[in-house]
């Protein structure tokens, strides 16, 4: 810095800042859209501690539909798994619990004012986002675990066909604190406070009938946006693209073979527009990773690192071509996209939707980062979907570099057509007595 | 005049410095008897505290490590119940009654007194070698607490908040089995914190009963279901002084059932100072 009062400062990084936020100023609604912080500003005497502005807290999703939301859903840059125990003592209670969720939901998603209280009462809302929230994209996924349909609500009867109770791969090392739940809930939005915001609403509004078994919260890396061409997909922390082969969303009839339940006669009809839910906290050894030559990741993987394309294309979404290759010589027949999806005639019905966010928690006791990735699937066939993938994993070398912790399977319920309805009503109706 | 007509004009006395709300359904001279009752219950268990204290404290000079294991918990109860009072005075709360948590080098931090220092000596490393100057201490603050809460105006407020207060005490220590980590003596304070919310509740309960008695039968709903789990554990079912088996053995789903009503009743219990106009 000067040592002259007088004469503007010389400090390079000064200047190159202000360029790169001129730079930002000219890039528009664009950065801002993407939630990236503030943009370039005059002089402002609240610069510091004002609140970074986005341009995208309006944005929603609407809540009545066949399917929940936060699945064929754009994925946010927030997202959260809480998994929980269900107290509700009989089916009256599990019912209000059901009927609250519906309703909370449908006004978070929204947005709206929180009724004033009396001050001598406490506050209806937490306040962390003030008394009139904005929706931010929020998205809330309600599902249940197979432990829901033990003896206690008389739902045996009525159990989804694959929904089972998570048990361990070769490669997990699964900690109870971590794993299963009567219920999920899938928590997403553009900002990581509106996803905390709703939780606690949710929690403070189902005393007595839900207690948090644990909590996984994650982030996607955000991108510029694109002028054209596909949106690329976000970088997982072992720094590769994750989700590139994931099936076209676009496509209604693919999407009701693969995602959405209610194509296989065995299911029970309840289950029509709800979707199998695959959590799994799945640890990284980064620090590892980290010390292990590009061309072994890139070979791990089956993808560039830079660019996603498979070792034989160009692009993020070529279509690798392994009957070019059957010895794996480009592509490793261990590779982790070839083992995942072989691309052979008659796979497609294995093909699964990947939704993942990455993790971040803290430190272990050998200094090394607890890191990894939230990795969440939907499916219309448990048994086809995931778990026939992840068979077909074991022994991968990736698994040198991660070790799934925790997760379980939940089915994700159909969705909430209108105002009379409430998530979970086929499934109550149809085991009513 | 009575103690208890003397308590009744302190409290009357005491309210009419406080700023009323004026959207009160309910008069502030209704509160003046409970809050004067409620004083009377804290120095009965004041009173029975110091009893039980002088036993527990003297055991551990004597050396008699089984004594002193037998008497932790039953001793601990009396302060259980008076908690939100006695946490007015944070010096002593904090010698009396703070965990190894509390201090950054643990059990070896020289500040770590009270309660939960004699039971790391008593259950954890199972003798009573060491440990008479913190009995000694720990007697001397529990006097020192009984002569304060003697000469304090009880502030409405926060005998009200108390029910609550107790509600979030077992929620956030109890229910977990953090409390008491050596001895797994976990019910008993559990007990004593329900015994004391109860006892706030059911003084003020005839000014809201009429008013809202929705309210007042879903607060003694969890309160019976959470004595009926708690009476799963008693060692005699017919003698409360018998107490509760080990922490250890409440199974999971018991823990969660305790967490249900216990939640509840925190939530609801929160809202008792608003229905009182406080």
């Amino acid at each position: 810095m000067s040592d002259q009062p007088d004469t503007p400062s010389r400090c390079p990084f000064t200047l190159d800042r202000r360029r790169f936020l001129q730079g930002l100023g000219a890039a528009g609604a664009g950065v801002a859209a993407g939630g990236l912080g503030r943009p370039a500003r005059a002089a402002d005497d609240h610069a510091v501690t004002g609140a970074p502005v986005s341009t995208t807290t309006a944005q929603a999703y609407p809540f009545h539909g066949r399917h929940q939301q936060g699945i064929l859903t754009p994925r946010p840059a927030a997202g959260m798994v809480v998994a929980c125990d269900v107290l509700a003592r009989n089916r009256t209670g599990l019912e209000r619990l059901l009927r609250t969720l519906t309703e909370r939901i449908a006004f978070l998603t929204e947005g709206g004012t929180y009724p004033e209280r009396d001050p001598a009462y406490p506050p209806a809302d937490s306040g962390i986002l003030g008394p009139t929230i904005a929706p931010d994209g929020l998205t809330v996924t309600v599902s249940l675990g197979a432990s829901l349909f033990d003896a206690r609500f008389g739902l045996a009867d009525a159990r989804p066909r694959h929904l089972q109770r998570m048990t361990g791969f070769p490669n997990d090392a699964l900690e109870p604190a971590r794993c299963h739940g009567d219920l999920s809930l899938q928590i997403c939005a553009n900002t990581h406070d509106t996803t905390l915001h709703a939780l606690r609403d949710l929690i403070k509004n189902t005393p007595g009938l839900l207690m948090v078994r644990w909590k996984q919260e994650g982030t996607v890396p955000v991108v510029p946006p694109r002028d054209h061409g596909p949106t690329p997909s976000a970088r997982n922390y072992l720094g590769f693209r994750d989700g590139t082969a994931n099936p076209d969303t676009d496509d209604a009839t693919l999407m009701d073979s693969l995602i959405w339940t209610g194509g296989d006669p065995e299911e029970p009809a309840w289950t029509r527009g709800g979707s199998y839910q695959v959590v799994r906290i799945i640890r990284n050894y980064v620090e590892r990773w980290d010390r292990t030559p590009l061309a072994e990741q890139e070979a791990v993987f089956g993808r560039h690192k830079a660019s996603g394309a498979p070792l034989d294309g160009a692009q993020e979404h070529d279509t690798p071509d392994y009957a070019a290759d059957p010895e794996g010589r480009i592509t490793p027949l261990d590779a982790h996209i070839r083992l995942a999806n072989p691309r052979t005639p008659g796979f497609e019905k294995h093909r699964i939707l990947r939704r993942p966010f990455n993790y971040s928690n803290g430190v272990e006791a050998n200094g090394q980062f607890d890191m990894g990735l939230l990795f969440i699937v939907y499916q219309a066939d448990l048994q086809a979907g995931f778990i026939t993938v992840q068979n077909r994993l074991n022994g991968e070398p990736l698994e040198e570099y991660i070790q799934p912790v925790g997760g379980g399977y939940f089915f994700t319920l159909p969705g909430v057509v209108d105002t009379t309805d409430y998530l979970g009503r086929a499934l109550l109706e149809a085991t009513a007595t | 005049m009575s103690s208890r007509s003397l308590l009744i004009a302190a409290a009357a006395f005491g309210l009419m410095a406080l700023q009323a709300p004026a959207r009160a359904d309910v008069e502030p001279e209704a509160l003046v008897e409970p809050v004067a009752d409620y004083k009377l219950y804290v120095l009965d268990n004041l009173d029975a505290f110091v009893g039980h204290a002088r036993d527990f404290t003297r055991a551990i000079e004597a050396g008699d490590l089984e004594r002193a294991r037998s008497l932790y918990a039953p001793t601990r109860v009396y302060y259980e119940r008076i908690e939100p009072v006695a946490e007015l005075f944070a010096d002593l709360d904090a010698s009396i009654d703070a965990r190894e948590d509390d201090y950054e080098k643990g059990v070896d931090d020289p500040d770590f007194t009270g309660f939960h220092r004699l039971e790391y000596g008593l259950f954890k490393r199972q003798t009573t070698d060491g440990l008479a100057p913190y009995a000694k201490r720990l007697m001397s603050d529990v006097q020192d607490l009984e002569s304060r809460v003697q000469g304090l105006t009880f502030p409405p407020a926060r005998v009200v908040g108390g029910a609550a207060a107790l509600m979030e005490e077992v929620a956030a220590t109890k229910v977990s089995g953090e409390e008491d980590r050596y001895s797994h003596t976990d019910l008993w304070d559990f007990q004593g914190n329900v015994d004391g919310s109860q006892k706030i509740f059911a003084l003020f309960r005839p000014l809201i009963a009429e008013e809202d008695p929705a309210f007042v039968r879903r607060v003694e709903d969890n309160f019976a279901a959470v004595e009926a789990t708690l009476a799963h554990y008693r060692l005699a079912a017919d003698d409360p002084e018998a107490g509760f088996v080990s922490y250890e053995k409440v199974s999971d789903k018991d823990r969660r059932a305790l967490v249900g009503p216990v939640t509840v009743l925190a939530e609801d219990l929160s809202t008792l100072r608003g229905k009182l106009g406080l």
